[in-house]
């Protein structure tokens, strides 16, 4: 102030100075700071680039200053007009990015790392921001199959590499190990800025024992620049079917079908105006034509006609020269398509830093989320139109005791709410103790506890049936911190030799408990849960447990380039996790990568049109914890025993694992500790490429990668005469090599316009190359290949067998089950092709006998082989976007291909049942309805489920209603989400969970959101 | 902070602590422990894969039962006698699985508990009640696999998990022999039958059935038992001895026969003095195993749901479930009890009946498709549970040991005629010759104990399982073929012994 209140005595002259700020190509540069250094003067430029100035004097110097340009200074000389031209600063385009421990400047990066912003994501409401991912980047896939409230997505990165462990990447928020992707609701998206996904060895090594699933780096939104803005975001959403629903609406067309399927089977046909075996009249055919009047709309009763969703996002930035803060707030609120089902949540954020002197800085956050989830979903929609919802004195009607699916009796009565709440705080400093030497240390603090209430009446739920009322109350809550600490330290030598080291420590204690509580038995209904004594006295069930994980780790990065031409980068972190067996507590995982800027290099320097060319090639060692706690430990089990006319509890050697055998029947034990279990290890090799052309109009970025897992960890067979079943023991490989593109392009650009777009394009190819020793493992062995194979997942009761498995050289999740060629057409053609008995007769599958080596000419278990790959050939998708002045429109196109999805459905629904086979209509396409018929999985139920989808649309309008400060503006938009889907897939949507199994469920949602951002 | 941070660092042991589960860090420290891990060695039983093999393994192979048209592939091979299979067999794996679970926690028991500073005689008791358990667990090991793995330490690494198999039948069966003598000194006799614990009775009455069993075996020539070391005679005679203390001892008077024939089978009284060593289950249980369904596997399927039988030859009426048709009665066996026998009358129903009443099914011809055991039924059934239980070991059948033992003396006779007579049946000849008499009395087992998993251990010592079991006969197979059941290969893979 000295100095400015000098230059006030020396001249007393003072102008008014306006002008235009522009680029080099004439265009008006917005939001540019044109201030009087030392006073209070300045101005921001308007719409147009132009600003104006006060009191400015006459021989005064004004700086210019706007993100993205180099600064100038300008004498003043006494011109009351100063047009300013700021010159593009070449250090922007480099923007910075945030790695582990740190950030560089993205054409430092010598790893595979994508960036994404975040502001294109959030015109889409959603709970977590994970889920909006999809498609945005190169070798992560994103499956949201749920639609219903608050639900999570799927995440993978470069595909999957664990049979028994964690397949999701870690997600790390401001540089807090979050736990695994899929389910970020308590980050509200809208305080996110950023996020980076880490995918090769290099960039996540830096995780070690939990980089293996790749890393998401979420940076929330903090203040900038010295300004004060309060913005305003609402959305509104509305929900429709994408789909029309599949179901009976002619109750005559469903009798008949229902009686064919019967009649056929040789069972008593139901629709002939009789009472059945449970009491209740099925009206004829005739019946149903003439008198019959119930037609009952289950789908009106079930669904919400049109259900609205609301977001509604506050925030405040505030910063000075020595503090700055961020606070926000935000009610996310989702109501699902089923009547009364609905998630909300409400949630604050918080973050100060502040100056204390200049080299030291320090930080604090807070994020508090609660939510509740009332769930009521999964009604039956598709119930009998021909039942009637009420009895004539007003109770819901039943068709039977055993009636556990009356939705409105369910919707009223049933209660199953998840109340939540999550709180992640941060204490942090960072000290510049010299200029090449930075400290920083942080704590990290997260809680989270959930209490769920459940209660299943007497009458109408299965549950509340079998135990004369069902109430219950589970808690669970955690605790997690996290301390850690670590220097930088970052020299240019010789102004060619450039020098950063990071080295430092982390120390993570996690811990949950939970506790359940449960009655049963309840003399009278009217409170539910909330008086648990109610329930019988002697049938309370409690239970209650606990976890505790510690994770001690060092780190270390170096990186090392000459002449920012050759940039060299070595990272090594050390683990030491509680959850490793006793043998094997430590582990290290080192990982170095190497990258030429060939465009530094002075035969291409001068090559105008050639912004950034860089070669990459990294590889390094990370894992996957995937083991829970305790494992390694000797464990006793404990089972109620009833001896002398009394319970008793009966502990000992061995407890029960888990369960094993057709429909899960009989038990797996286990206890024996393995001293030596560890994590899963994963190396991968990728190469890269980078490349800006054209003034940065055009981005390209390749990657090339193999991925290889090893000691998977997977449970191994022990001699049975030990007492014990299984063991977890690190034995298996897994392969995922695959292929990235991603295209980001400016076409077209000038003072009104901006057109462009990105294409990214994802190829991954998974293969298992052993499943460990096929003894101890248990493998079976396809007769006719030889191949070595395991069941994954569930067996399906509809096919009475596993759909899925494990096979030595296939991918992950294939297939497996029988090859059907057409419908049997005649007896002779039935036996003649292997079958017998009933599965002979016309009108049945004709499977074929795909194995003669046993010298049968029948159809066994030998005639099975795999029938298709659930897994993706590739996927890809194009974001385009234009914006003529205030005006901006986005489209972006997700698409899927070649994956196949089995349909349970493709025989069971109102839309394929009555292309039957019948004796008028002998298609192979079909066979006949028969209630009885044994179906085996065949590649009659896979189908393709490819999809092109026009993911989201955007049409927005922003209105700058002040040129006096280019931040305040007014944004108006209207959001279309799931708007339509290209594919040939039969059911209602092929977006289906990873190991490609359609169960029905309810169609796709499509929904408008209608949103104003208010900035002022 | 950072400082903070590093003491915490240099700190941390990373070892764990296991919260809410018992190891073997803090168990086995009070008389309730001693206890709890002995009722879990009987609780390894109570499992369906146990439970239900003991009729597979005693009933279905034999002559006597048949399985329904869809059994599972494992139970038509046992009674096909499908023996290319049987390695693979998940009944017979089940069975093999579970009796090895039993001797690790009888194991446990016998190591733990021995060393604890208890009382002395409850001790006793469980250490006693452990070595009855593996002994008990390694007969029926020995009768269906011959020589196994002898485990006699509990499993505590992967190291510990394989052992050689016995060497042959004589250090199989004195590992047997030498728990029993163990279990006999340790053990005491309870006041009143404990139903799912075994006392010493349960003790002496084993070691009456096995030496009984091998002295038969070596008599009949089965394959491989000839090639013991011991001698027939002195067997017989060391199987009376111990009979002798269940059914000649005065100061046993816990068990005794049951007068009433129908209240043997009384869900109701599984602490009667015929339960010597029965399995323990009850319908308030919360999941199979500790509940049972046994009851339904006998039972045909009747739709409908509950129906009623007669109670003996009254009128009560008596309620059940229907079942799932697993456990099938053969006809012909059916049709080969004496006429007027109380067992074929009552305890096999061809009639059953609604709450009023009414004939709703009857055998044949009328929706009943086989005469049903009903040995085990629960009236007070909740949905498929009942406290049926599986009966291990009879005071009968020790009586019918004695007698086969003793030969034709006047005690034995006295005791296989209360057994005729209580079944409403006429006494045995008299003054048969010691053959002829053994003779009448295997006959006499043969119906006494139909499906209670006995049948086929008394076809397997008398060396007749490929004579007397017509679907082994039409294949073709030799007493040496069928003496024993294949080791699972889950073991002979897993154990490098088996290499």
């Amino acid at each position: 102030m000295a100095a400015s209140v000098f230059t006030f005595a020396q001249t007393n002259q003072k102008l008014s100075v306006s002008g235009v700020v522009r680029d080099v190509t004439g265009q008006p540069v917005v939001g540019a700071s044109i201030v009087l250094p030392g006073s209070t003067i300045g101005t921001i430029s308007g719409i147009d680039g132009d600003y104006a100035l006060r009191n400015v004097p006459a021989d005064a110097t004004i700086a210019v200053e706007c993100l993205g340009f180099k600064s100038v200074q300008i004498a003043v000389g006494g011109r009351a007009k100063i047009d300013i031209v700021l010159e593009e600063d070449a250090m922007f385009i480099e923007e910075t990015v945030v790695v582990g421990y740190g950030q560089m400047k993205k054409s430092d990066l010598t790893g595979s790392v994508s960036s994404v912003k975040t502001e294109i994501l959030t015109d889409t409401p959603s709970s977590s921001i994970d889920g909006l991912l999809q498609g945005r980047v190169a070798g992560v896939q994103v499956i949201n199959n749920s639609q219903d409230p608050g639900a999570g997505s799927t995440i993978r990165i470069r595909g999957n590499s664990s049979l028994n462990g964690s397949n999701s990447p870690l997600v790390v928020i401001d540089g807090f190990p979050y736990g695994e992707a899929g389910a970020l609701n308590s980050i509200n998206p809208q305080d996110i800025i950023s996020m980076e996904v880490l995918k090769d060895a290099s960039a996540s090594a830096i995780y070690g024992s939990r980089g293996a699933n790749g890393v998401i780096l979420i940076t929330t939104r903090k203040a900038k620049g010295n300004v004060t803005r309060v913005s305003v975001r609402q959305q509104t959403t509305i929900s429709s079917f994408s789909t029309p629903l599949d179901i009976w609406r002619d109750p005559v067309l469903m009798a008949m079908i229902s009686n064919e399927g019967r009649k056929n089977a040789g069972l008593t046909e139901q629709y002939v105006g009789a009472v059945n075996t449970n009491g209740i009249y099925y009206p004829s055919i005739n019946e149903l034509q003439t008198t019959w009047d119930t037609n009952t709309k289950w789908d009106e009763i079930v669904f919400r006609a049109c259900p609205v969703s609301d977001n509604t996002t506050i925030q405040i930035q505030s910063s000075n020269d020595r503090t700055m803060f961020t606070a926000s707030a935000n009610y996310y609120l989702d109501n699902g398509i089923y009547i009364k089902d609905s998630y909300y949540k409400y949630g604050g954020n918080f973050a100060v830093e502040h100056k204390i002197i200049d080299n030291l800085k320090l930080k604090a956050s807070a994020n508090i989320t609660g939510s509740k989830r009332h769930d009521n979903g999964y009604l039956s929609y598709n119930r009998n139109p021909i039942f009637p919802v009420y009895n004539e004195d007003g109770s819901y009607w039943q068709y039977s005791v055993q009636d556990y699916y009356h939705p409105l009796a369910i919707t009223e009565l049933q209660k199953n709410d998840k109340t939540g709440m999550n709180l992640i705080s941060y204490f942090g400093a960072d000290y510049q103790i010299l200029p090449c030497l930075n400290v920083t240390a942080q704590l990290n603090y997260k809680h989270g506890e959930t209490v769920q209430d459940v209660y299943y009446p007497k009458k109408y739920t299965q549950k509340g049936v079998f135990n004369d009322g069902y109430g219950g109350i589970q808690n669970w809550k955690d605790n997690n911190i996290v301390v850690e600490a670590y220097a930088t330290f970052d020299k240019t030598f010789a102004e060619k030799h450039h020098v950063t080291a990071m080295a430092g420590y982390s120390y993570e204690n996690y811990s949950s408990r939970s506790s359940g509580l449960a009655a049963v038995g309840f003399v009278n209904e009217s409170l539910g849960n909330e008086n648990l004594a109610a329930g019988d006295p002697e049938k309370y069930q409690i239970s209650n447990s606990a976890y505790k994980t510690e994770l001690v780790s060092g780190m270390l990065r170096l990186n090392y380039s000459y002449a920012n031409r050759y940039l060299v980068t070595f990272t090594a972190r050390t683990d030491g996790s509680s959850k490793f067996g006793a043998n094997n507590k430590w582990a290290f995982f080192p990982s170095g990568a190497f990258s030429w800027k060939m465009n530094e290099e002075s035969w291409l320097k001068d090559v105008k049109w050639l912004d950034l060319l860089k070669l990459r090639a990294s590889y390094g060692i990370s894992g996957n914890q995937g083991i829970s706690a305790y494992q390694t430990l000797s464990r006793y089990g404990q089972h109620k025993y009833y001896t002398d006319g009394q319970w008793v509890t009966a502990i000992g050697p061995g407890y029960q694992s888990g369960y094993t055998g057709q429909g899960g029947i009989y038990a797996v034990w286990s206890g024996i500790p393995n001293t030596g279990l560890k994590w899963e290890t994963t190396s991968q090799v990728d190469f890269g490429i980078d490349a800006s052309f054209f003034d940065n109009r055009l981005n390209v970025t390749i990657d090339a990668y193999y991925k290889h897992t090893s000691d998977l960890l997977r449970q191994r067979n022990i001699a049975v005469s030990s007492g014990y079943d299984k063991m977890w023991v690190n034995d298996g490989e897994i392969a995922n090599k695959g292929f990235e593109v991603t295209l980001d392009g400016v076409f077209f650009r000038n003072r009104d316009w901006n057109v462009g777009g990105t294409f990214v394009f994802s190829l991954n190819r998974n293969k298992v190359l052993s499943l460990g020793n096929s003894v101890e493992a248990g493998l079976n062995t396809d007769t006719r290949t030889g191949m070595q194979f395991e069941f994954y997942g569930n067996s399906l009761e509809q096919y009475r067998s596993y759909t899925n498995i494990l096979a030595v050289g296939q991918p992950m999740y294939v297939f497996y089950g029988y090859v059907v060629n057409g419908v049997v057409q005649s007896l002779a053609e039935g036996l003649d092709a292997g079958l017998s008995g009933d599965d002979a007769q016309p009108g049945e599958f004709k499977y074929v006998n795909i194995y003669n080596a046993d010298r049968l000419d029948t159809i066994n278990e030998d005639d099975r082989c795999i029938i298709g790959d659930p897994n993706p050939d590739f996927t890809t998708s194009l974001a385009l976007n234009a914006s003529w002045k205030g005006l901006d429109f986005s489209i972006f196109f997700n698409g899927v291909f070649g994956n196949d999805v089995l349909n349970t459905k493709r025989f069971s629904m109102p839309s394929n049942q009555p292309m039957r086979w019948t004796v008028d209509n002998p298609t192979n396409d079909y066979p006949r309805l028969n209630d009885n018929r044994q179906t085996k999985l065949s590649n009659w139920w896979i189908e393709d489920g490819s999809f092109v989808r026009i993911q989201t649309a955007t049409l927005g309008y922003t209105w700058h209603y002040t040129k006096k400060d280019y931040g305040r503006k007014l944004r108006f938009y209207v959001s279309g989400d799931n708007l339509y889907t290209f594919t040939k897939f039969s059911g209602y949507d092929p977006e289906v969970s990873a190991t490609g199994i359609y169960s029905g469920g309810y169609p796709r949602l499509r929904k408008f959101t209608f949103g104003v951002d208010f900035t002022f | 902070m950072i400082f903070a941070g590093l003491v915490l660092v240099c700190g941390c042991s990373l070892e764990e602590y296991p919260y809410g589960f018992y190891s073997e860090n803090n168990f086995y420290k009070t008389v309730a422990d001693a206890e709890s891990g002995t009722n879990y060695i009987y609780d390894a039983i109570n499992y369906i894969e146990y439970s239900r093999a003991i009729v597979f393994l005693g009933d279905m192979n034999t002559d006597a039962m048949t399985p329904k048209g869809d059994a599972t592939a494992a139970t038509k091979e046992l009674d096909g006698w499908k023996m290319k299979t049987f390695n693979t067999n998940t009944t017979l794996y089940n069975f093999y699985k579970y009796s090895f679970i039993t001797i690790n926690r009888a194991n446990s028991v016998i190591e733990n508990v021995a060393k604890m500073n208890i009382d002395e005689n409850l001790k006793n008791r469980y250490v006693g009640e452990a070595y009855f358990m593996r002994a008990y667990s390694y007969f029926c090991l020995a009768r269906n696999f011959g020589c196994v793995p002898i485990h006699i330490k509990p499993t505590r690494t992967i190291e510990d998990a394989t052992m050689p198999p016995a060497e042959n039948l004589d250090v199989m069966w004195n590992q047997i022999f030498s728990d029993l003598d163990k279990a006999v000194d340790l053990m005491p006799i309870y006041d009143k039958p404990q139903t799912g614990r075994t006392d010493r009775v349960a003790a002496l009455a084993l070691q009456a059935k096995a030496y009984l069993y091998l002295a038969t075996a070596k008599e009949s020539g089965a394959p491989r038992y000839s090639e013991m070391s011991y001698d027939v005679e002195d067997y017989y005679q060391k199987a009376l001895a111990a009979a002798a203390k269940v059914v000649d001892d005065p100061a046993q008077t816990t068990y005794h026969f049951d007068d009433d024939l129908m209240a043997i089978y009384d869900v109701e009284k599984s602490d009667g003095p015929e339960h010597i060593f029965i399995m323990s289950m009850d319908r308030t249980g919360a999941s199979e195993g500790q509940y049972s369904k046994i009851s339904k596997m006998y039972i045909p399927y009747i739709s409908g749901g509950t129906f009623y039988l007669k109670q003996g030859n009254t009128d009560e009426m008596i309620k059940t479930h229907d079942g799932w048709s697993e456990y099938q009665t053969a006809i012909d066996f059916w049709n080969g009890f004496e006429t007027g026998d109380r067992r074929h009358d009552w305890l096999f129903c061809d009639k059953v009946y609604d709450a009023s009443g009414t004939l709703v099914a009857s055998y044949p011809g009328n929706k009943l498709s086989y005469p049903f055991c009903r040995k085990f039924i629960d009236p007070d059934f909740v949905g498929d549970k009942t406290s049926t239980k599986p009966m291990l070991i009879r005071y009968s059948d020790i009586a019918l040991v004695y007698a086969e033992a003793a030969g034709p003396t006047t005690r034995a006779y006295e005791l296989v005629n209360y057994i005729r007579s209580r079944a409403g049946l006429g006494a045995v000849t008299a003054g048969l010759s010691k053959t002829a008499f053994r003779d009448a009395i295997r006959q006499e087992r043969i119906y006494e104990l139909a499906f209670e998993g006995d049948y086929c251990y008394d076809l397997r010592r008398l060396n007749k399982l490929h004579t007397d079991i017509s679907e082994a006969k039409g294949q073709g197979w030799t007493a040496e073929d069928m003496v024993f059941y294949p080791i699972p290969s889950l073991e002979t893979d897993l154990n490098p012994y088996y290499k």
